[in-house]
């Protein structure tokens, strides 16, 4: 087998191994409360403590909603079932594989993505029903949910590289950074009315660029480029990937 | 070629040196023992093998494959049988084969094929969509050990395989073991069961603080320290001062009371049955029975590691 041959068939090797690992989460972890609780609820309430009595049209506060839910749920599947895996030892199962570590990552990661693009469709959902807000550009609702969901997907795979056998200690780390996101994120400021100080941060937010994208799927306007924040999208998502990669590594040793 | 080859393996965990200057073999087709106290350093001899820890420096090779260098290619080789039973316990069993094979690019009618087989084999077949939340101890450790089957690896890792297990378990995992060992396929046992090395290892290393203090057959070994014979002796009525008056025996180096009898180490022992039987006759006490003993392999283990653990729990004798 040429070199050429053997690299195509140990990547689709990675990505059978990456699909088995998804759909292994997807069947254990998908109905445990506290995923239920971080991915649904948790968005939920946040967004209703914060919306609730302030002036706006649905049209700004669904997108809002689905930007916080797919926060959320994307990056609450890893924080809970590898640090479970861990204590269970099942996540030696994985680490010792005949596949690389990004496979192994990316079966996690793809699990809290299809979660993710699952639950953000109750608000999109809702919004059409309840609300009557109408989508006036379909590409970029689609593109933000998915690159969005990948990418904090992504970012939970990376938090429960940290290693704990104990869902509470990723998650209060997690917390720390996904709180604040919120704020500095353009969904209940926009993005030019926070402080210039505080400005620069805005930049270093994934949830800036999703929120902007499934913003203008209902507005029409956006805030960056859309090819920006697709690009700025992708460039998380691979920092994240190998982040974690490293990470993982490190930490198994 | 050897399906394992380990060249001056060390490992250091920040001051601690958990593997120092290692080196062994592992002949294709060999069934072999990894014997050591906890913290001798098989868990991480183990972790390096099967690429997950890197070690600090030394090589390592899987089939002529380099475990740091060619990880994936050397790991396509082996199936893992981790310490403890890691199975999803959400799954059913034919579920855990199923992802197992799929981890292991097994192709899908092999790994039906395949993992029907191995449910048969470990007896777990009629219970094959059944999650194995319900399973019990032996069950899982079956399983486990099914899922480290799946690809028809050339070499397998046994950590552990029958520790706490009931004896249908420990019985059906030792016939597998023989019947790896027949098929050819190596296998590499860890095992705080010294007489389960004795009766299935061709060949056992004894690793101790990191390194490795001895490596050949169990018979070979048990030669080196024919010195530990040992004669067992029942006394009825049992002397007062029994077990200090047979150490008084010449040749007799150590006595130890086991439930209702004395066993006393010994380099001669047919001087030292003379002198029980003189000792018996002068005590007005009768001689109920008599066996002599060769050195076994946990006294080799004894020897070599300084760890007690027969006779009186676990405990350091030096």
């Amino acid at each position: 087998m040429t070199e050429q041959a053997e690299w195509v068939r140990q990547l689709r090797v990675e990505f059978v191994a990456a699909w088995a690992i998804a759909k292994k989460d997807m069947i254990i972890y998908y109905l445990k409360p506290n995923i239920i609780v971080s991915g649904m609820l948790f968005p939920l309430f946040m967004f209703l403590a914060f919306a609730v009595g302030r002036p706006g049209e649905p049209s700004i506060m669904i997108p809002g909603l689905i930007a916080i839910t797919i926060l959320f749920s994307a990056s609450s599947i890893e924080p809970v079932s590898i640090p479970i895996e861990r204590r269970m030892k099942t996540f030696d199962r994985l680490i010792s594989a005949p596949v690389s570590l990004h496979a192994v990552v990316l079966g996690e990661s793809l699990s809290g993505f299809l979660y993710s693009i699952a639950i953000a469709l109750v608000p999109f959902i809702a919004g059409i029903v309840i609300f009557a807000t109408p989508v006036v550009n379909p590409a970029p609702l689609i593109i933000g949910i998915l690159l969005t969901s990948f990418c904090f997907a992504t970012m939970g795979t990376l938090f429960a590289s940290y290693p704990t056998e104990s869902p509470g200690d990723i998650m209060s780390m997690l917390n720390v950074v996904r709180l604040p996101l919120i704020f500095i994120s353009g969904i209940f400021i926009p993005v030019e009315s926070i402080p210039a100080i505080a400005q620069f941060v805005v930049y270093f937010s994934p949830l800036t660029y999703g929120n902007d994208l499934i913003h203008a799927a209902y507005s029409g306007t956006t805030a960056f480029n859309p090819l920006v924040d697709i690009t700025m999208l992708i460039v998380f998502i691979l920092l994240f990937q190998c982040a974690a990669n490293r990470l993982y590594k490190q930490f198994n040793d | 070629m050897n399906a394992i080859e380990v060249s001056h393996l060390t490992k250091n965990f920040g001051q601690l040196v958990a593997l120092n200057d290692v080196n062994f073999s592992v002949a294709e087709g060999e069934t072999f023992g990894f014997l050591g106290p906890n913290g001798a350093g098989k868990t991480t001899t183990i972790r390096i093998l099967t690429g997950i820890t890197v070690p600090t420096s030394g090589d390592a090779t899987i089939f002529g494959r380099h475990i740091v260098t060619e990880t994936i290619s050397a790991r396509r080789q082996m199936g893992i049988v981790h310490e403890t039973s890691n199975i999803y316990t959400d799954l059913s069993s034919w579920q855990n084969l199923m992802f197992t094979a799929a981890l292991y690019n097994v192709s899908k009618a092999e790994r039906e094929k395949r993992g029907q087989e191995l449910l048969e084999l470990f007896g777990l077949w009629e219970r094959k969509n059944e999650k194995t939340n319900g399973f019990s101890k032996g069950m899982k450790r079956r399983l486990t050990l099914a899922m480290g089957l799946i690809n028809n690896p050339r070499l397998v890792f046994l950590d552990e395989p029958t520790s706490g297990l009931d004896v249908q378990s420990n019985l059906i995992i030792r016939d597998v073991i023989r019947d790896l060992n027949a098929q050819g396929v190596t296998v590499f046992l860890t095992t705080h069961n010294i007489e389960e090395a004795n009766l299935t290892c061709d060949r056992v290393a004894i690793i101790n603080r990191g390194r490795i203090a001895a490596i050949d057959s169990p018979e070979k070994l048990k030669k080196t320290i024919q010195s530990v014979q040992s004669v067992e002796v029942a006394l009825d009525p049992v002397p007062h001062r029994a077990e200090e008056e047979l150490r008084g025996i010449a040749t007799v180096s150590e006595v130890r009371k086991l439930g209702d009898k004395f066993q006393l180490f010994t380099e001669a022992p047919p001087a030292v049955i003379a002198g029980v039987m003189a000792y018996a006759e002068q005590q007005h006490t009768r001689v109920i029975s008599v066996n002599t003993f060769g050195p076994s392999l946990e006294d080799v283990f004894i020897r070599l590691t300084g760890i007690e653990t027969r006779h009186h729990g676990v405990k350091t004798v030096d």
